[in-house]
């Protein structure tokens, strides 16, 4: 999703934190989908990309939220358990790489929180009248002894930089519930499920947007709501805003520069009518 | 159904995640579980560790029930136990994937990565919108690399390449 990273790019750049792109990376891989499958290639897949920072002293920042769980597992999974190492240097070693300690990888919605101060100095628009669902997901805040960042069952972390925007953060119900996405290779109507009992709640608690911080919630979200209406027969429309294009918004970007039409569901509407966008 | 205890199945899981043994079976992990609210407890995690700790391989294997597990950790953050217990699910699904018996989104998804290097390749139309967003191009990994390692560790030997492959999970834009 370009316009996730578009946006990121911007945020960070206004906050004169240099990014660059993390060459020749592969897949994180994802914390799902592919240790089921095979748990040491999933383990030699992340250290491979690890090492490809280690040398030149940089740290990791990711916008995924599986990405930032993989990569902090792998540096803790292989830090603790020196044999495991060794085996994937050896598997690393038939691609002449090697992975020797650990490389500090941090989720941008922690670079965005730590940066806290300088962002409020940088808003030019106010983001109110936004009343917006945070969606924390799971690999966000756990397991929390390996993320170690927010409070796995009271974060206030996302919350804190939404108001910060002057946007409201609502409260409901299944806040802290998994989006339900992971289920969608299992079982599509059980993702369904888990994502009407959340939306119903984010409804019924009177919000008129969601921010999430993981593009698979993001898509979960935003191109899935269709389907909870097709089974449920509900009208649920509510844009999703990855929390680099809130931020951006603040900051103030405008809908095409940040790609919001590329959105399943359109924010556009909503932001011109509460004057955060021109309506131009 | 005849139950067959299979100790050595047992003494594997354990040789991955020894925190296995620490259970001691109060259903915290079924308390907490989305999965398993939805599914009135057809899915419980509680009964899968049962499972592991008694040996019970082929019920684990032949029954998808593990799958289920969406992997949301809230089980492993509650645990007073401190049972890994989605990594000994993913021990467990390790196990099925080896005796053949892998879903077919997650056996897409890792040809995928085989393959590209990636799960979701950068496709032209995502490489365009890039453009169009002002975004520089983006090398990724050379996808020779990836597969020389992930050969070299048996990983192909793993999926099912007989079956189709057209995994549209989520049309990603």
């Amino acid at each position: 999703m370009p316009f996730i990273e578009s946006s990121a790019k911007k945020v960070f750049e206004k906050l004169d934190i240099k990014m660059t792109n993390m060459e020749n990376a592969s897949c994180c891989p994802d914390p799902t989908g592919f240790p089921a499958v095979d748990q040491t290639a999933w383990l030699t897949l992340g250290a491979r990309n690890l090492s490809l920072v280690e040398n030149k002293k940089d740290d990791i920042i990711s916008l995924c939220s599986g990405c930032v769980e993989t990569l902090k597992m792998v540096n803790h999974t292989l830090g603790e358990d020196p044999a495991k190492m060794e085996e994937v240097n050896n598997n690393l070693a038939k691609i002449d790489k090697k992975l020797n300690g650990k490389v500090v990888v941090k989720h941008a919605g922690q670079l965005l929180y730590e940066n806290l101060d300088v962002l409020k100095s940088k808003i030019v628009k106010s983001l109110k009248g936004l009343k917006v669902a945070v969606h924390y997901g799971c690999h966000f805040l756990s397991p929390s002894e390996i993320i170690q960042w927010d409070n796995p069952f009271e974060p206030t972390t996302v919350d804190e930089i939404v108001r910060a925007l002057g946007a409201e953060s609502l409260d409901y119900d299944s806040r802290l519930q998994c989006c339900g996405n992971p289920l969608l290779k299992t079982d599509k109507d059980l993702a369904y499920d888990l994502l009407y009992k959340k939306l119903s709640d984010m409804k019924n608690a009177g919000i008129n947007c969601i921010t999430v911080v993981c593009p698979s919630c993001f898509l979960q979200f935003d191109y899935q709501q269709r389907a909870v209406n097709k089974k449920y027969g509900t009208e649920f429309k509510f844009p999703v805003l990855y929390l680099t294009e809130l931020v951006a918004l603040a900051l103030g970007f405008n809908d095409k520069e940040l790609g919001l039409k590329f959105h399943g569901i359109k924010p556009k509407k909503m932001l011109q009518e509460l004057n955060i966008i021109s309506n131009e | 159904m005849t139950l067959t205890i299979d100790y050595d199945f047992r003494k594997q899981i354990r040789s991955y995640n020894a925190s296995l043994d620490y259970c001691f079976q109060c259903s915290t992990c079924t308390g907490i579980c989305p999965v398993a609210q939805l599914t009135n407890g057809d899915f419980n995690p509680r009964k899968l560790i049962e499972a592991s700790l008694l040996g019970l391989k082929d019920m684990l294997i032949e029954e998808p029930k593990v799958w289920y597990c969406l992997t949301c950790q809230k089980c492993v953050e509650l645990c007073p136990q401190k049972v890994e217990l989605t990594e000994i699910f993913d021990v467990i699904k390790n196990y099925c994937v080896k005796e053949g018996k892998i879903p077919e989104a997650f056996n897409s998804q890792a040809i995928s990565v085989l393959e590209t290097g990636v799960a979701l390749p950068f496709s032209d139309p995502i490489m365009k919108r890039r453009r169009q967003l002002g975004l520089e191009d983006y090398k990724t990994v050379d996808p020779k690399e990836i597969k020389t390692l992930l050969k070299s560790i048996g990983f192909d030997k793993l999926l099912r390449f007989d079956t189709p492959t057209t995994d549209k999970k989520e049309g990603g834009k």
